[in-house]
């Protein structure tokens, strides 16, 4: 009864203070450039009373006639306070310099930056939005430290290699895990022409808000055995409390490669050829073919003017170079780049949404590859009462990818550079593409031009991959008791690809086959993701701070693969497998693999300056053997805000200063799904009859590759938060390493999965943000990034792992080039020269040479990854003007051509055109040269050497933007809140010394853990110009 | 106390759910989803149980003989290319191939790692059969056993000449050859490091293996190994070890089963050689005492590869060669040019069988071991060759124009370009060029990956 009185009182009193109050307006404005603040809260201080700033930037609201002051805080902006005054408030908030304040997504929950005690990168919308690429990894290269992005070449939607500090494992996955919106998603590769594609392609970057990168064992550990690589989060955006609003945006513009290579033209190849003709001559003699030299010059000659006349199109105009055709510029085409996007967003108090629509429609550099994407997107969250909210993130997308075969097939368009330059594009006798038509036989030439032309597939065959994504999660949130809270997410990724491929009659030299050939392939992947987790916040005694996560995961995701495959079809107007006259190969099968995991994490501050967290995790797979199923992942990490003692609190100089220091351990599962059994397949049949035969060795003790991690840093602001520095040292011990080993091939299998061997790697990190100049109009921000990691193999139980020049071996990072040394060509005979580097008995190395190749011992001649790579970003704004310039590079890399076996041969793989450096060639005793004697047909230093190595350190302008806000004054005639014009440009310039075409690159077809920085006639990087504009309304 | 009303109200609620997410947790909390078992394999403990599946594990033995490097045929194709004396033109792309034609080969070169790799596979194929023949049903043991050994015995002889030093260079009972391998391997441990045997202990394994083969097989047996192949192969080991009384007896036992079970000469060359409008698989014909199935689906024709201007056309022929035919010679008739260069018509069915051996062989093995010895066993050796030669519609030799080169040149002609240049360079001791019959550089390196893993392993002189 007491309290109802007390509570008529109340009431009585609310409803008289009513009537006293007074109306106050406003509005809110950037300090730099006076647009519209929207969504800010403006807040009474000392009542309650708050409202939202509208789309314009103003608000008006009623407030107690005592009030004095109102309290304005926006995200990314300073908090602000003003008096309230009876006339119209204009107010200008500044916005952060410092990002302590940040708040920064972690597993199963977000963080202060402040407060972090693990080493978490961020790299947010702001970053991200427009960035004219396919895939948001090439958005983040350069932006965050520790964090290596290499895209392998420039075609659309390829695979890109992630590693964050380093690589940690030989032979399991080296790619971080990536969580989007909490849920684990679909990474594998599910191309079939050899070259992997990366259905992360398939994210809009434009719905990113964030991708926060866990580096350290302490952030990542609470993603267990999955999280040796680092983890990715992505979280896509969300509504915003206040008005609704509708965002167009608008790009367009056109891409080029952004190197090229040098190749003999008309002349130099007749020139060079007939010289290789006369050195094989020689040869003929030396092997005991000829004995008399004249006889096999003459041979030879005939030989090499034979197929002159041949590759000329049967005629003598190679005799005068009537012909010159630069085969390089038509492996590219004109390549137009445009993108659209719609999205609506807005929230009130109980429900917030974020709708979006793109469309990405993408030529690639090379000729006959495109990219085309349609993606949707519906984010919604909704407070069903003050308990409970629930919501859900759904995005839709399909990606169609008209793709060009893998670097190592005649059909890519690069290879056309194989081709001579005395060929003609096209063939006078036919009117036709050089290769299309064989006046002799009416078929398709089998021996002209030197190789299947390329450029006959451009209209000759199709290789669409189909790609339908849907993924998305829904969660309900209950708050149980107060600081306790209950949340449970189910998460689904469904991606359905198919690949519809069809080589027309035409391209009968490259596929074998006469009438036509097809496939189709379809693949079906499923993962469920279930996070079942309590959260729970508690401050006592004022000073102790608690955060406490536990809660459980569980992940199934399921493949089912199917492949047909048909000749001989009707005509080239069949394309369907329907048509196909024999049906050459069906088949399907399936996988699946599950993890059940459970995890726990607490954070606890004491007094606002100490920090501890732990976290572990238990995680189970299917794809461990029965008797190592299960794994414990414990990390732990200690800060120490300095900064919030005494004896520095009043400190002038220093704002902020954090002391840190982790341990951890992770996992590593990326294995093929059942690695661990001894297995027979059923893909035995032969000559129609089923058959089975042994597929895999067994290992019933395979288990987790474990990583220990261990990071010391800290985080410094100084001269009023204008510098920022951030530094991290870092090692990370890799133990039991899942290695696919060799096996004595006596044995019938050629490798086997065994926890053997230790890798480590260790370096630092530094992050520099800067406010260089902060006035009214003008403002420059600098932030730069600095990694360095070394990688070394520790123990690998004394093997050499890795089939080409590529190796894993103990005491060298993965990957080092590990071949002969090419010494030149021999000043006597021009024989290819190798030192001997046989190890001598004082340790040192034979330095003498020999041209038998054999005798010469391998030694490490490279190593293609960098010793540092680092980002240089400069932000120049100046009213509504905005410069920005990202600077990103690698360095003290080399890079293993290949294809320089044929390119770069002496003539030895016979009538491959050669690149220009091959003119030195020996020619006479004495001559002091690197490239031998030209001989025909004869390897000379072909076989694989540092002869082929070069220098692949390089710094790109990777991201120039410079953008102009039009002044509120002009816009808001057109009911438009806010439109910004830009021009955007990616890999503007490049500074290297490598001479090939580009050297951020790294052959598909080859590409994995142990074979790094290859080229092998890959398409080189895309140079980006767009024009923009964003529209708000 | 309002605000209590509604806490208590809310905690009924959430104890409801949180019942229900105590029992999802349960549900997760099942091992058995941990439990996943793949598709298309099956453990190895599931796959010999029946007399079904050792039957099965055997066509998978075929599957895994008629591997690209194995008898899909590179193996044949490089020994042609390393036997060559410019009789071939090699213009292709694969290094691998061009190391093997000019007789450098790096001991990495993956046509002779791959090589090795694919003869194991298959011999520890049929080892799990052998292993496992106590499931098979009586009346199909014998058959099982035989084609399981045939298998083995053809690996381990196709390895050893490859990989060892030739039989008739040095003393074979030293000289090192491959590893032999009788059983299963199901583990890795420190004996699996094994390391080469004799040159004659290989010989003798195979030749036992195939002599078992012979004895074991029904002499018709569809398009799997028979004992008419099983004699054939001995034959051919034999006269490899210039033991021409066994290789004469062979040959002899061979071409008398043929002609009784069936097999016999085509009437025209070219009908060995089918060559259909459209490539499609197409059967043995008579002569094919035994070839590898390809299918469109399974096996690869790795001669059509190379050899065919409709393949990659790596391998022209030289005008060297073709001036060794006699004119009218219907063989040159096979022969066609593209492009100003010449190319053998043999391999152009890219889903053409892949021939192992041929009758043909029989004859002249038969006719070059008696002749050598002077004997007649089965016939005269001029009958034999003349039966070769007529086919061909080249005109009878008599009895005393024949002489060894002869029959040698006729033997090079007709198994032209099917993998016998290299060895018969060495039994016949000729030469390559410079390169005499017995240099080191003839002889396969042992693998560098193979060295690598296996401490026991020795490299061949000259690598």
């Amino acid at each position: 009864m007491r309290t109802k009185i007390l509570f008529f009182f109340v009431a009585l009193l609310t409803f008289q203070l009513a009537f006293s109050q007074k109306q106050v307006n406003g509005k809110i404005m950037d300090a730099k450039d006076g647009s519209p603040v929207i969504g800010a809260t403006i807040k009474v201080v000392g009542a309650k009373t708050t409202t939202i700033s509208g789309a314009d930037g103003s608000f008006s609201m009623k407030v107690d006639n005592k009030a004095r002051r109102l309290s304005i805080s926006f995200i990314g902006y300073d908090e602000q306070e003003v008096e309230i005054s009876n006339e119209s408030l204009n107010i200008s908030l500044v916005q952060n310099i410092s990002n302590l304040n940040e708040v920064v997504v972690v597993g199963y929950g977000t963080k202060l930056r402040k407060d972090i005690t693990g080493s978490v990168a961020k790299v947010g919308a702001k970053e991200l939005n427009n960035t004219p690429v396919t895939s948001f990894e090439s958005a983040i290269q350069g932006r965050a430290s520790g964090v290596y992005v290499q895209q392998l070449n420039g075609k659309l939607g390829q695979g890109i290699s992630v590693r964050i500090r380093g690589a940690s494992s030989v032979s399991a996955g080296n790619d971080p895990l990536y969580v989007v919106d909490g849920i684990p998603v679909i990474t594998s590769d599910l191309s079939s022409n050899g070259a992997a594609t990366s259905p992360l392609a398939d994210i809009n970057i434009n719905d990113i808000e964030s991708i926060e990168i866990l580096k350290d064992a302490s952030a990542a550990a609470i993603y267990g055995s999955r999280a040796s690589n680092g983890v990715v989060l992505i979280t896509t955006k969300k509504g915003k409390l206040g008005t609704s609003k509708v965002e167009f945006g608008y790009f367009t513009g056109l891409q080029k490669p952004t190197g090229h290579r040098e190749f003999l033209n008309a002349q130099q190849y007749v020139d060079f050829l007939t010289q290789a003709a006369y050195g094989a001559a020689k040869q003929d003699v030396i092997y005991g073919y000829y004995t008399n030299l004249a006889d096999a010059i003459a041979d030879e000659l005939d030989y090499v003017n034979g197929r002159f006349k041949r590759y000329s199109a049967d005629n003598n105009d190679w005799k005068k170079a009537k012909v010159n055709t630069n085969w390089e510029d038509q492996a590219f085409q004109r390549a137009p780049i445009s993108q659209y996007d719609l999205n609506f967003s807005g929230g009130t108090e109980k429900t917030k949404f974020y709708a979006s629509g793109q469309y990405l429609n993408q030529s690639g550099i090379l000729v006959r590859n495109s990219l085309k994407r349609y993606s949707a997107r519906l984010n919604l969250d909704h407070e069903v009462n003050d308990w409970l909210s629930v919501g859900m993130n759904m995005s839709f997308a399909r990606t169609l990818n008209d793709r060009v075969s893998n670097d190592d097939a005649f059909a890519t368009p690069l290879q056309l550079v194989a081709l001579s330059p005395i060929t003609p594009l096209i063939d006078p006798r036919t009117g036709l593409l050089s290769g299309e038509l064989d006046p002799l036989t009416g078929n398709p030439n089998t021996n002209y031009p030197v190789y299947y032309n390329p450029l006959i597939s451009v209209d000759n065959s199709s290789y669409n991959t189909l790609v339908n994504r849907t993924l998305g999660n829904v969660y309900a949130q209950v708050k149980l008791v107060k600081g306790l809270s209950f949340r449970s997410e189910l998460g689904m990724d469904q991606l359905n690809q198919t690949e519809d491929a069809y080589y027309g009659r035409l391209t009968a030299r490259n596929t074998g086959v006469p009438n036509g050939s097809g496939f189709y392939t379809s693949d079906q992947l499923l993962n469920i993701n279930t996070n079942n987790f309590f959260q729970y916040n508690l401050t006592f005694k004022e000073k102790h701070d608690l955060d406490l996560v536990a809660g459980t995961s569980f992940q199934n995701q399921t493949s089912a693969n199917s492949e047909a495959d048909g000749e001989n079809f009707p005509s080239d107007a069949y394309k369907k497998l329907s048509s196909a006259a024999s049906k050459t190969n069906a088949l399907s099968s399936s996988t699946a693999f599950s993890f059940l995991s459970y995890f726990a994490r607490a954070n606890y501050k004491f007094d606002g300056k100490y920090l501890l967290a732990l976290s572990g995790r238990y995680d189970g797979s299917s794809r461990f053997g029965s008797s190592n199923r299960y794994g414990f992942f414990p990390a732990g990490s200690v800060g120490w805000i300095m900064s919030e003692e005494k004896f520095l609190q009043d400190s002038r100089w220093i704002n902020f200063l954090k002391l840190k220091a982790s341990y951890g351990l992770t996992g590593n599962a990326e294995i093929p799904n059942f690695a661990s059994r001894g297995l027979f397949s059923g893909n035995g049949g032969y000559g129609g009859v089923a058959g089975q035969r042994p597929d895999q060795i067994e290992n019933p003790n395979l288990k987790w590759e474990t990583t220990a991690g261990a990071d010391f840093g800290f985080e410094l602001s100084t001269l009023k938060n204008r510098v920022e520095l951030e530094f991290d040292y870092y090692t990370r011990n890799t133990r039991d390493l899942l290695l696919n080993v060799e096996i004595p091939g006596t044995s019938g299998f050629a490798t086997q999965f065994k926890n053997i061997g230790n890798l480590k790697n260790k370096g630092f990190e530094i992050t520099l943000n800067t406010t260089n100049i902060s006035s009214h109009d003008f403002r420059w921000t600098s932030s730069l990034n600095f990694s360095k990691n070394k990688n070394e193999i520790t123990n690998l139980n004394g093997q050499i792992l890795g089939t080409d020049v590529n190796k894993a071996i103990e005491g060298l990072p993965l990957g080092v080039f590990y071949t002969k040394e090419f010494a030149g060509a021999d000043p006597n005979n021009g024989d290819a020269l190798y030192y001997l580097n046989t190890l001598k008995g004082d340790g040192t190395r034979d330095r003498s040479t020999t041209n038998d190749y054999n005798l010469a011992s391998d030694v490490v001649v490279g190593d293609p990854n960098p010793d540092f790579i680092y980002g240089i970003g400069n932000t120049f704004s100046y009213k509504g003007i905005v410069l920005d310039v990202l600077l990103q590079g690698v360095s003290g890399n080399q890079i293993y051509n290949d294809g320089g076996q044929y390119m770069s041969a002496s003539g030895s793989n016979g009538f491959d055109n050669q690149t220009l450096d091959q003119l030195n060639a020996w020619k006479n005793p004495g001559d002091i040269t690197m490239i031998p004697e030209a001989r025909l047909f004869y390897p000379n230093g072909t076989d694989p050497s540092s002869r082929y190595i070069s220098n692949g350190s390089y710094m790109r302008v990777k991201a120039v933007t410079l953008s102009y806000t039009l002044p509120a004054s002009i816009i808001s005639r057109f009911k438009i809140s806010s439109a910004k014009i830009y021009a955007r440009a990616q890999n503007l310039f490049t500074f290297t010394k490598y001479t090939g075409w580009d050297p951020e690159v790294n052959t598909d077809w080859e590409a994995d853990n142990i074979h790094l920085g290859l080229d092998f006639y890959s398409a080189p990087q895309v140079k980006t110009i767009v024009f923009g504009i964003n529209l708000s309304f | 106390m309002i605000q209590n009303i509604k806490y208590f109200e809310m905690k009924q609620i959430n104890i409801k759910i949180t019942t229900l997410f105590i029992l999802f947790f349960a549900c997760l909390s099942c091992n058995k989803q941990l439990d996943l078992k793949p598709t298309q394999s099956v453990d190895n403990s599931q796959a010999l149980n029946t007399s079904n599946d050792v039957e099965a594990a055997l066509v998978g033995s075929y599957r895994d003989l008629i591997d690209y490097d194995m008898y899909g045929g590179s193996i044949f194709v490089c020994a042609d290319l390393l036997g060559d004396n410019n009789e071939l033109e090699w213009s292709g792309t694969y290094q691998g191939m061009t190391q093997i034609y000019t007789k450098s080969i790096p001991i990495d070169n993956q046509f002779v790692s791959d090589t090795w790799l694919a003869g194991y596979t298959a011999i520890n194929d049929v080892n799990n059969v052998l292993g496992a023949l106590d499931v098979v049903i009586a009346e199909k043991k014998d058959r099982v056993e035989g084609e399981a050994k045939f298998i083995r015995g053809s690996c381990l002889f196709d390895l050893v000449r490859m990989f060892g030093k030739a039989w008739n260079d040095g003393n074979p009972s030293s000289n090192p050859g491959v590893p032999i391998v009788l059983t299963a391997t199901t583990v890795i441990t420190g004996e699996s490091q094994l390391p080469r045997s004799s040159v004659a202990d290989v010989y003798a394994q195979a030749i036992k293996d195939l002599k078992d083969a012979e004895s074991l097989l029904p002499a018709k047996n569809g398009f799997f190994a028979n004992s008419v192949a099983a004699s054939a192969m001995l034959a051919r080991i034999y006269l490899q070890q210039g033991d021409y009384q066994n290789a004469a007896n062979s040959a002899n036992k061979a071409i008398t089963a043929a002609q009784s079970n069936g097999f016999s000469l085509n009437t025209a060359y070219a009908d060995e050689f089918p060559n259909p409008t459209s490539p499609g698989p197409i059967a043995n014909t008579p002569e094919d005492l035994f070839a590898m199935q390809v299918t469109t689906s399974s096996g690869t024709n790795v001669f059509q590869e190379f050899y065919s201007a409709n393949g990659r056309g790596d391998i022209a022929i030289t005008d060297k060669h073709l001036a060794l035919y006699e004119t009218g010679d219907d063989r040159l008739n096979l022969f066609y040019t593209s492009g100003g260069s010449t190319y053998t018509g043999k391999f152009e069915n890219l889903y053409g069988n892949v021939h192992i051996i041929r009758l043909a062989e029989m004859y002249l093995i038969r006719a070059e071991a008696n002749f050598r010895m002077g004997t007649s066993v089965g016939t005269d050796p001029v009958n034999d060759i003349n039966k070769i030669r007529n086919r061909v519609n080249l005109p009878d030799y008599t009895a005393n124009q024949l002489t060894l080169d002869k029959i040698l040149l006729e033997r090079k002609l007709e198994l032209a370009f099917e993998g016998f240049t290299l060895h018969d360079l060495k039994r016949t001791e000729g030469a390559a060029g410079v390169f005499n019959w017995n240099d080191p550089k003839l002889v396969y390196p042992i693998p560098q990956r193979e060295l690598r893993v296996n401490a026991n392993l020795t490299q061949n002189d000259g690598y």
